[in-house]
């Protein structure tokens, strides 16, 4: 240890505690000249460097190092702290103008719903698959178990062509098609485009989505259909959200179900969503009809199965508190961008 | 379906309050969709007893009560008779709110006459029991004080069901009963059903000619009734559920319906011709004037009940005009019928006439109530309309139909539902359901099912039933398990969510539009004509019965769209479905790529940058991109052969992959934006997704050494006539092969006035020139170089600077 160490950290500790107590730029400005301005106290303690015995001036020079770059730090905390970096300092930018960047994109929040739900089940083993959207009556009502008479078959709800076909009135008919095709077991979900005859109106259009969830394999059960809509549940809306399985009716399915979601909106308490329910009904499932089974060659004694389905305008409008189910075929960009 | 709390305990013991019944019912499949208390009485009335009565000092009507409930006493001003001390009365606290006809009124302490009042008493009137207002409503005097006075006046619970589809034997009191004493475990009864026997015959009375479609019919004829109002418990149900009273025989028959759920018809057996009905099919060009005045033309489809002459009504729809009770009936022939439900659903459907009759026609009645319903109606007319009973009912019954037998094996219950449900829990459930249970063992019974329950055939129906009575809540969640079943390479939907988050990554909005169209939406796209498009039998509307042959027309009205709002700045996408009926120019459905940009390239920036305007090169950069992005190598991109109607001429470039075309980019055709309001000029590209996706990866991706050995640069600058392109430089360039060359890079090209004069551009390109295993010297360089600018110079008619 020589003066001019003692020196160095007197000075470096001195500058510390006048830097964290400056109250302007112009008083740094003022301790960045006494100490490392050209006349400062380093310059004139370098200058001294020569009278340091050889074997000290390793540490010196070290401390002296040390130093100077204590009271740098020092002196650019304080600038930091007082705000603006150094305004004075000739390479001043403008921190608080807006980055350079692209523009981000948005995910249409259908799609952004459909991707969840494709997610989540994915993680479940269900592979994705896409069905024919110009479907036949066979695929869409009669291999579904559905009668001949079921007003779900009138033109007056489903869309007709010509030759006979119709638009799909669900994404039912997928499962029929990956059954027709696969051997058991499968375990499929088909995200896609559905048809009713409906006016355009705020909660309905001439065409929503859904997404179709179909499982097959031995000993299947309604404890195999409660986890995975479980499961489904918690993924989309957390761990807090409850479902409920209510007795149903479809044609293809049995047993069939409904199942609700508690309100994600007030929690179970009941609210103007829930219609004070504290439930929300979310779609229909069930266990897959043997008639259904038969009609696409598979032994109902041997394979059972499960199947799911639910809108996805419906999902995304309790997501994002969507009042208008028009804003989603509007596409302004307005609204897009908030998803 | 309507119920009411009151109705339904006429035959089930309800032990439980209205949510709880509510809750169960809902669990058990017959969902409650709406409850309502029918009570009149307002929240805030309770017993109270008169203590005093003083005359009012300033009034010579009003009287000055001291009023108790029990637990305070309250000064009230009567005006009321028989406001006598010592009287029960109903009393309005501060607070009641009462529903009247002019709105609500609150009652609040008030003064009348300079007398302090703190409530008010009630008439029968007031409180909407009775019209009753000559005075206060007296109570028993062993009424405990202080209870509200729906303890003693509960009034009725209106519950709205949704029954499905499958359970038409919920639609009648009795049929929820059933499921209720089952829920409940309370017993179920019918009341006494009794009806006067007869043995006089009346020959032809009825006569069915179609028994496919009519498989039982009873009629009966009561003589010398008397028609006039319905006793009040009669009207009180049917209000109890919303029905008009009318009169009592059309009552009865509105009763016996909603009682048991077979419909019912009175014919004024006077005004049937011959005094009979047939049951048959209408003649071509007859007609029926409906009991609501809508005259039909019926053809030999339709089922009638006709007199001997013409249809007097609708078989299980609607009666006709003529056919009903009036004031002056005094003979009624009573029909109680079955009727082959499709054939009603589809005459009901047809003729868009639906009435409760048809509603439960067409979901399927009970084959063995017509026999029971028709001696209910004929037990309740002679109690309430008098009259006596003519002939013993004429009957004509087809084949019953077979009860379904189902055997139920305990296990495949336990395996379906996923519960450990017991065999004794099943047997009991089975039978609280009145399913007949034998030939039980330990693996299985045999289960027949009533015909009230054609829903039953199969093991899996009797699942159901068990599992909603025992309750879903008591299955378990058993997390998923088994093979994972497809490799993931068959999933449909990743690569088109890989597509979808390239571009978004680029910046652009995802939109999504209807896939119905008009056809000037979907012939806005050049490619297609009327021809090619697959048209709607049944639209919504005439203008909007074509499913789009592509993304563009749509787009466009968007783009319009956010133009009209002020929305300049537009990067826009949507992958979906396209749609075309001529499979020379698409398969029927193939999905489609669709990207629009319009506005500032970069309007985010706060520079000159923000200002600038997308040109074609930031569409064609998108493409570019998504081709890199695709390791799609094998494409090539050239102006259309013939102008496309999409794009502006000179202003795009067909995309070809693998060979094939597959899309177009550039500008819009400025014809196709003329409606617009504001907005710059838009560009566009079109990519037929199937092809991108099959192109994609097609190159398989392998690592290369980097080069150790530094590259050198050297730059070349000329000016060039204006037919020039930079794609004949280049290849130019490439073609040369000059020594170590590596690549190049256009850096700068430009006009000014002077040469745009001359036709010419300046062009300014770097040239990289590496070798993999040495350093390379300036001399060689430069020397590749020079051999290169003289070739240039020559060969491409440039001039070097």
């Amino acid at each position: 240890m020589n003066e001019i160490i003692e020196a160095v950290n007197r000075a470096a500790a001195d500058a510390e505690s006048k830097a964290a107590a400056a109250v302007d730029t112009a008083a740094l400005e003022a301790l960045r000249i006494e100490y490392l301005g050209r006349n400062g106290l380093f310059p004139e303690l370098s200058r001294k460097m020569g009278s340091v015995p050889p074997e000290q001036r390793k540490d010196t020079g070290c401390a002296f190092n040390t130093g100077r770059n204590r009271i740098q730090q020092a002196l650019d905390a304080a600038a930091a702290r007082l705000g603006t970096g150094s305004k004075t300092a000739e390479n001043a930018i403008d921190l608080t103008l807006p980055g350079r960047r692209n523009k981000a994109g948005h995910r249409h929040p259908i799609t952004q719903l459909a991707d969840e739900c494709v997610s989540v089940f994915r993680r479940m083993g269900f592979v994705a698959v896409d069905g024919p959207e110009i479907e036949d009556i066979y695929h869409n009502f009669d291999a579904l178990n559905t009668p001949d008479d079921h007003p779900s078959r009138d033109p007056k709800d489903t869309f007709y062509f010509p030759d006979g076909r119709i638009l799909r009135s669900q994404t039912s008919p997928v499962q029929i098609r990956v059954m027709e095709t696969h051997e058991p077991p499968v375990r499929i979900v088909a995200p896609g485009r559905v048809f009713r005859r409906d006016t355009p109106d705020a909660t309905h259009g001439m065409n929503f989505h859904q997404i179709e969830g179909l499982s097959i394999d031995k000993n299947l059960s309604m404890a195999d259909l409660k986890s995975v809509l479980q499961t489904f549940a918690w993924e989309m809306f957390g761990k807090d959200v409850k479902i409920r399985l209510r007795p149903h009716f479809f044609p293809f399915t049995e047993p069939s179900v409904e199942y609700d979601f508690s309100c994600v909106v007030c929690g179970g308490k009941g609210c103007n969503v829930c219609k004070n329910s504290g439930y929300i009904e979310i779609a229909g499932a069930g266990m897959v009809d043997p008639n259904v089974l038969k009609n696409v060659g598979y032994d109902p004694e041997i394979w059972s199965g499960y199947a799911f389905g639910l809108g996805l305008e419906r999902l995304a409008m309790l997501r994002y508190r969507i009042p208008d189910l028009r804003f989603l075929y509007d596409n302004d960009v307005r609204f897009l961008e908030q998803f | 379906m309507d119920i009411s709390r009151k109705w339904l305990s006429d035959y089930v013991t309800l032990n439980c309050d209205d949510a709880y019944l509510c809750d169960k019912l809902t669990m058990a499949g017959i969902e409650v969709e709406k409850v309502e208390n029918t009570s009149t009485i307002p929240a805030g009335v309770v017993t109270a007893k008169i203590l005093s009565r003083e005359p009012h000092p300033g009034s010579d009507h009003l009287s000055v009560c001291k009023v108790t409930d029990g637990s305070e006493e309250l000064q009230i001003v009567c005006g009321a008779p028989n406001c006598d001390a010592g009287k029960i009365v109903p009393l309005a606290k501060i607070g009641t709110v009462f529903q009247t006809a002019e709105g609500e009124f609150k009652i609040k302490k008030s003064k009348l006459r300079g007398v302090e009042s703190f409530g008010m008493m009630c008439s029968e009137s007031e409180l909407g029991i009775s019209d009753n207002h000559d005075g206060l409503m007296i109570l028993p005097e062993d009424t405990v004080l202080g209870k509200p006075l729906t303890d003693f006046f509960p009034g009725d619970t209106r519950i709205e069901l949704e029954i499905t589809p499958n359970r038409p034997d919920c639609l009648s009191m009795w049929g929820v009963a059933r499921d209720v004493s089952c829920l409940l475990s309370t017993p179920a009864q019918l009341p006494e059903i009794t009806a006067p026997e007869c043995s006089s015959k009346i020959a032809d009375l009825v006569t069915v000619e179609d028994q496919e479609l009519c498989p039982r019919y009873i009629g009966q004829v009561i003589k010398n009734v008397k028609i006039g109002p319905s006793p009040a418990w009669i009207q009180e149900r049917l209000e109890s559920v919303g029905l008009r009273p009318i009169n009592n025989v059309v009552d009865v028959t509105n009763f016996v319906m909603l009682e048991l759920g077979q419909p019912l018809h009175a014919f004024d057996r006077n005004r049937l011709a011959g005094n009979r009905v047939v049951v048959r099919r209408a003649k071509a060009g007859e007609k029926i004037t409906l009991l609501d005045g809508k005259v039909i033309e019926l053809a030999e489809k339709h089922l009638v009940i006709a007199d001997a002459e013409k249809p007097m009504a609708l078989a299980g729809v609607m009666g006709g005009e003529f056919s009903g009770v009036n004031d002056d009936t005094t003979e009624i022939l009573l029909e109680s019928a079955v009727f082959k439900s499709s054939h009603i659903r589809s005459t009901s459907r047809e003729l868009g006439v639906s009435t409760d009759a048809s509603y439960r026609y067409e979901r399927g009645v009970d084959f063995d109530m017509a026999e029971l319903a028709a001696k209910r109606a004929c037990q309740l007319i002679l109690a309430t309309a008098g009259g006596e009973l003519a002939c013993a009912p004429m009957e004509i019954t087809g084949t019953r139909p077979a009860e379904p037998v189902i055997q139920c094996r305990f296990e495949k219950i336990r395996t379906l539902i996923g519960t450990a449900v017991t065999n004794e829990r099943i047997v009991d459930i089975l039978q609280k359901l009145h399913l007949k249970v034998e030939n039980i063992t330990a693996a299985d019974c045999t289960v027949t099912a009533p015909l009230f329950r054609l829903d039953l055939t199969r093991e899996a129906d009797l699942a159901e039933e068990v599992a909603r009575i025992d309750g879903l809540d008591k299955i378990p969640a058993i997390p998923v398990t088994g093979k994972i079943c497809h490799p993931d390479s068959e999933d449909a939907y990743a690569p088109l969510r890989m597509l979808r988050d390239e571009i978004i990554g680029m910046g652009f909005d995802e939109c999504v539009h209807y896939s119905i169209v008009s056809s000037a939406s979907a012939l806005a796209d050049s490619r297609f004509e009327k021809s090619d498009l697959i048209e709607l039998s049944n639209p919504l509307s005439p203008d909007n019965g074509w499913m789009r042959p592509g993304l563009l027309g749509e787009m466009l009205g968007t783009v319009g769209r956010n133009f009209a709002r002020g929305n300049r700045n537009l990067r826009l996408f949507e992958l979906d479905k396209a749609f075309c009926k001529n499979p020379a120019k698409f398969p029927e459905e193939r999905n489609e790529l669709l990207i629009v940009m319009t506005g500032c390239r970069h309007p985010e920036l706060f520079s000159a940058d923000g200002e600038a305007k997308c040109d074609f090169y930031d569409i064609k950069g998108v493409v570019e991109t998504l081709l890199e992005k695709f390791a799609i190598r094998n494409f090539r991109m050239t102006a259309p052969a013939t102008p496309d109607g999409r794009c502006r001429e000179g202003h795009a470039l067909t995309l070809y992959l693998e060979g094939k075309e597959a899309g177009i980019f550039g500008e819009l055709n400025p014809k196709l934006s003329t409606s617009w309001r504001g907005g710059s000029a838009v560009f566009f590209a079109q990519i037929d997704v199937t092809a991108l996706l099959n192109a994609a990866g097609r190159v398989e991706k392998s690592c290369k050494p980097l080069a150790q050995f530094p590259a050198t640069s050297r730059d070349i600058a000329f000016t060039a006539p204006d037919s020039l392109t930079h794609g004949e430089v280049i290849d130019f360039i490439r073609k040369c092969k000059a020594p170590n060359f590596e690549s190049v890079r256009l850096f700068d090209i430009f006009v000014d006035d002077t040469l745009k004069k001359a036709h010419q551009k300046s062009m300014a390109y770097s040239l990289t020139f590496r070798n993999r295993e040495r350093t390379l010297t300036d001399t060689e360089v430069n020397a590749a170089m020079d051999k290169l600018r003289s070739r240039l110079a020559s060969e491409l008619k440039i001039e070097l600077r």
